[in-house]
């Protein structure tokens, strides 16, 4: 290609004899280049080629200089307003996304008081953050109370932490794009923190308790006009074995309330079972001992062994200290209950209500008594030593059915249903809640949401 | 008498459970500083429920021992050590340590008290094995799934266990987190919906057994 | 009665005297065996490594004398990792039984870090109410704890400042071993007032915990003494918890054998009585 062995160098590591141009005595750098190639359009495209791709490798620099140079777009549609559901104290920012928010760029959220609005460059940033964070999406709105759609920028500016905001004072918002040394800040907006009376956001909460108060307020309206069947509980039926064995062998029936007191579900079922059992002891002449944590427990639980000699016809076997008060103290009173147990060797005994630690110390020691033992309980961290050591365990809400099942009042047989019925529909949300979430992820989908967040607890 | 005995204790409750149940949907610092108010009133009573007990126990041993009840003498005893106790309490200020020197209360406390408490939850670990050797017998299908799941847990919850049977931690951890607490979430809502029901009923006035007495 | 009934009706006692061995004798001999982080455990350990200093930790000992054992070790490490981080450390309780073992621990480890009282940590002391003391804490600390256990006002102390109420608290930890305990935490502190909260209890009540633990209401769970031990590990201050590890390895082993005893006795009992039968 050239008549010698130089050659002009086009991007390529050979080396170059530079022409000798005018100094050598050609007329121009054209001439001195048609000398040197034996085809002079040939010296052409390689120029031409050259500056092709000279001004490619230069053509990003100057892209990206022209880039820099371009201004920040200040954030777009900026609205500032009291924080919805809360105590006050708080203001949240929303704003539209912009296509370049990226980790290298990022947003600060400015603050002033006052009720006129400020120069931009005497506010006080309060955050900073990169502009692919904080969406709608990710706060913790249900879709009732969600102010605006998810792809939309949310902050939420709270008492604490270097800021202060106080109900009733005004305060102008602001948020700025920050990229490098350059900065756009949209136009101040104004709001007034405010503690609001409701909190929109828990009205599912208040809506399915209220369904579920409905629900068993119906369950109890039915059971006053039919009959409601309840399953037999088989641990009902060793309580009359117990008391028979007890009077077959002349020995005490010992009976337990449990820890807690008259305001806990497990100690009124156990005060109501306490009837049944002491109208069965008071029929066939057992003796009975129920020993006592609490005294207002104590108080309830005697009217009510009075009245169940009463109905079985025989008040004069009532002994007014069959109920008694040892302590509150809960290893004294397990201490002392044992000690009863070793003394009198009752021949059954009940565990019914709330336990704790002494659970095991109770009935471990009955057992080693050799008495038939039945328990029911819904302290669950207990259960396993009632199950090991016990002939009958009533489970949770067992205990509360038995006392239903005993009683037969309308009311107590009424909540059951309700519960139940309450039970059947988490069991029905949880199948669809799973189904819906599923769908959810698969599909990348946001309409399970309308199902889900009416069972979601959202502050 | 009837009507401050039932009818003002009922209307009592229902105006204050209607009150505070919705309270907890109302974010304004005047609901919360009602709540506050209301549970330093809690704090008071409960300081209160402390003195009741306290002379009940009294009450009750009393009788025993003007009596002369089988057992009146541990009665005695009992009296000897409140009243010790409550003495010491007193001229300790209430007081375990005074600048690092124990003071009499403390001494009582750290010597009898410590001691018997931890005696008593002490003698758990061995009924636990009595129990257990009487009562983790595999008679049933069910009873033999509790026996397996007891011995990994046990095994995988001690060093040794996880030494001996390296995959015992992991399959106890497993057994946990995931059976575990599906079934104690199960047993939670049941009891959490058995709690609410009751609190509607009494609230509304259904259900009176906390009044005292028995049926009307 | 043949060997196997004698075995099923053995006297309790001798099953007492095994178990006191299997307890004494690793305490007199220690072996050493090492111990699993569990995640649960490193729930609470991580989050206070990540605490930075002057956080401000409270720490409710809510239990009493009984469950010493397995909840003493847990607050001196706890206590421990807490002074070692710098953090401001809030001591209380809701047990009033569990006042003075409190504040001895508290007092103890504190000494041993070098802290003073006021300006590092303040034990607060017990209040009655119960659950109530966390709701009146949720609103003001000063109004619920107006002093701390020595009689000093809390407005004022150096550590308590910038803590106005419980929201103020970075982080808690309840050790509780019952009710008032972890779960009273979460439902009248942590749910209303939005602080992180983390749970240590007896090993008993672990297992009714891990529903709390799996949905994220408390980010860690110390369990028992199993639980003290790993933290012990965790911030490499050996003390009673893993001393006390190779006792327990030894009594569940022995419980275990024990049960595989009894099951061996009695299929055999029962194979017997079913030959005599058929």
């Amino acid at each position: 290609m050239l008549k010698t062995s130089a050659s002009f160098v086009l991007g390529s590591s050979k080396s170059s004899t530079y022409p000798r141009g005018y100094a050598s005595g050609f007329d121009s750098p054209v001439a001195l280049l048609d000398s040197r190639f034996e085809h002079p359009v040939l010296w052409k495209a390689s120029v031409f080629l050259l500056v092709a791709v000279l001004s490619q490798s230069w053509l990003p620099v100057f892209a990206q200089t022209a880039e820099t140079k371009k201004a920040l777009s200040p954030p777009q549609d900026v609205r500032v307003f009291d924080t919805p559901s809360d105590g006050g104290g708080s203001l949240t920012v929303l704003w539209a996304p912009a296509s370049d928010d990226s980790a290298a760029v990022k947003y600060q959220i400015l603050l002033s008081e006052g009720p006129t609005p400020p120069d931009p460059a005497a506010m006080k940033v309060v955050a900073e953050f990169p502009a692919n964070q904080r969406y709608v999406r990710e706060s913790k709105w249900p879709w009732w109370t969600r102010p605006t759609t998810g792809d939309q920028h949310q902050f939420a500016l709270r008492n604490g932490k270097g800021v202060e905001l106080k109900n009733g004072t005004t305060y102008f918002v602001t948020v700025a794009k920050v990229s490098g040394d350059n900065r756009a800040l949209a136009t101040p907006v104004q709001a007034t923190p405010e503690p609001n009376w409701i909190n929109w956001n828990q009205m599912n909460n208040l809506l399915l308790a209220l369904l579920f108060g409905g629900i068993v307020f119906y369950a109890i309206g039915t059971a006053r006009k039919r009959e409601i069947f309840l399953r037999r509980i088989p641990g009902l039926d060793a309580v009359d074995e117990a008391i028979g064995r007890a009077t077959e062998l002349g020995k005490p029936i010992l009976y337990m309330t449990g820890a807690h007191d008259m305001s806990d579900p497990s100690t009124i079922a156990a005060a109501v079972i306490l009837g049944r059992v002491a109208k069965r002891a008071a029929a066939y002449g057992t003796d009975l001992l129920v020993p006592h944590r609490e005294p207002i427990t104590m108080a309830v639980c005697q009217e009510i062994t009075k009245q169940a000699y009463l109905e079985a016809g025989k008040p004069d076997l009532y002994k007014d200290d069959s109920n008694f008060f040892i302590t509150s103290d809960q290893f004294s009173y397990t201490a002392a209950v044992d000690g009863i147990m070793l003394r009198k060797k009752p021949a059954a005994n009940f565990f019914m209500g709330h336990y704790f630690a002494e659970a095991l110390l109770l009935t471990e020691t009955g057992a080693s008594t050799g008495a038939i033992q039945i328990a029911g309980t819904d302290a669950d961290h207990q259960l396993p030593f009632f199950v090991t050591t016990c002939d009958y365990t009533l489970i949770g809400e067992e205990l509360y059915a038995a006392s239903a099942y005993l009683s037969r009042e309308p009311v107590q047989v009424g909540t059951l249903r309700g519960q139940d019925i309450g039970k059947a529909l988490i069991l029905g949300v949880l199948g669809i809640g799973t189904i819906l979430a599923t769908l959810g992820v698969m599909l990348d989908a946001q309409w399970p949401h309308i199902f889900l967040d009416v069972f979601k607890d959202v502050k | 008498m009837n009507f401050f005995r039932r009818q003002v204790p009922l209307l009592i409750t229902l105006i204050t459970g209607i009150v505070f149940a919705a309270q907890y949907y109302v974010p304004h610092p005047a609901s919360e500083q009602m709540l506050t108010s209301v549970t330093k009133w809690l704090q008071i009573i409960g300081g209160f429920a402390l003195v009741l007990g306290v002379s009940s126990l009294f009450h009750v041993h009393a009788v025993k021992i003007r009596r002369k009840e089988v057992g009146w003498g541990y009665s005695f005893v009992l009296y000897v050590g409140m009243l010790g106790t409550i003495a010491v309490g007193l001229w300790s200020n209430g007081k375990e340590a005074i600048d690092g020197t124990m003071t009499a209360f403390g001494w009582v406390y750290n010597f009898m008290m410590v001691p018997l408490q931890g005696t008593m939850f002490a003698i758990l670990a061995f009924f636990i094995a009595s129990a257990a050797y009487r009562s983790f017998r595999a008679r049933s299908r069910e009873a033999a799934v509790l026996l397996i799941a007891a011995v990994i847990v046990m095994m995988g919850r001690v060093p040794l266990g996880e030494y001996l049977i390296p995959i015992s931690g992991d399959l106890s951890q497993w057994i946990l987190n995931v059976l575990n607490a599906s079934v104690r979430r199960a047993i939670l809502i049941g009891v959490s919906l058995g709690t609410v029901a009751l609190s509607i009923k009494i609230i509304f006035g259904m259900e009176r057994s906390y009044l005292g007495g028995g049926k009307e | 009665m043949t060997f196997t009934e004698r075995m099923l009706k053995i006297d309790r006692r001798i099953i007492f005297l095994v178990i006191g061995l299997c307890t004494l004798l690793p305490l007199l001999y220690p072996v050493g065996l090492p111990i699993k982080i569990s995640p649960e455990v490193r729930g609470v350990y991580d989050h206070i490594e990540s605490l930075p200093e002057g956080s401000v930790f409270l720490l409710s000992l809510d239990f009493d004398p009984a469950s010493k054992p397995e909840l003493h070790p847990q607050a001196i490490s706890l206590l421990r990792h807490a002074f070692r981080k710098n953090l401001r450390v809030i001591a209380m309780t809701l047990w009033v039984s569990g006042t003075g073992m409190a504040d001895q621990v508290v007092t103890q480890v504190a000494r041993e870090m070098g802290k003073d009282s006021g300006k590092d940590y303040v034990f607060l002391g017990w209040s009655p109410g119960g659950t109530a003391v966390i709701i009146n804490m949720g609103q003001d600390l000063y109004g619920a704890f107006p002093a701390d256990y020595s009689g000093k006002p809390t407005k004022g102390l150096s550590v308590l400042q910038g803590v106005a109420s419980l929201r103020d608290v970075n982080y808690a930890v309840s050790l509780g071993a019952g009710n008032p305990g972890v779960e009273a935490w979460y439902v009248f502190g942590k749910d209303k007032y939005k602080f992180e909260l983390g749970g240590g209890c007896t090993g008993v009540m672990a297992p009714g915990l891990y529903p709390l633990l799996r949905s994220g209401q408390i980010n860690g769970l110390i369990g028992g003494l199993r639980g003290a031990a790993e933290y012990e590990i965790l911030i490499d201050q050996k003390g009673k918890a893993v001393a006390g590890m190779d006792a327990q390895s030894a009594t569940h082993l022995a419980i275990i054998v024990l049960v595989i005893m009894c099951n061996l006795f009695y299929f055999s009992s029962r194979n017997r009585a079913r030959q005599q039968g058929g």
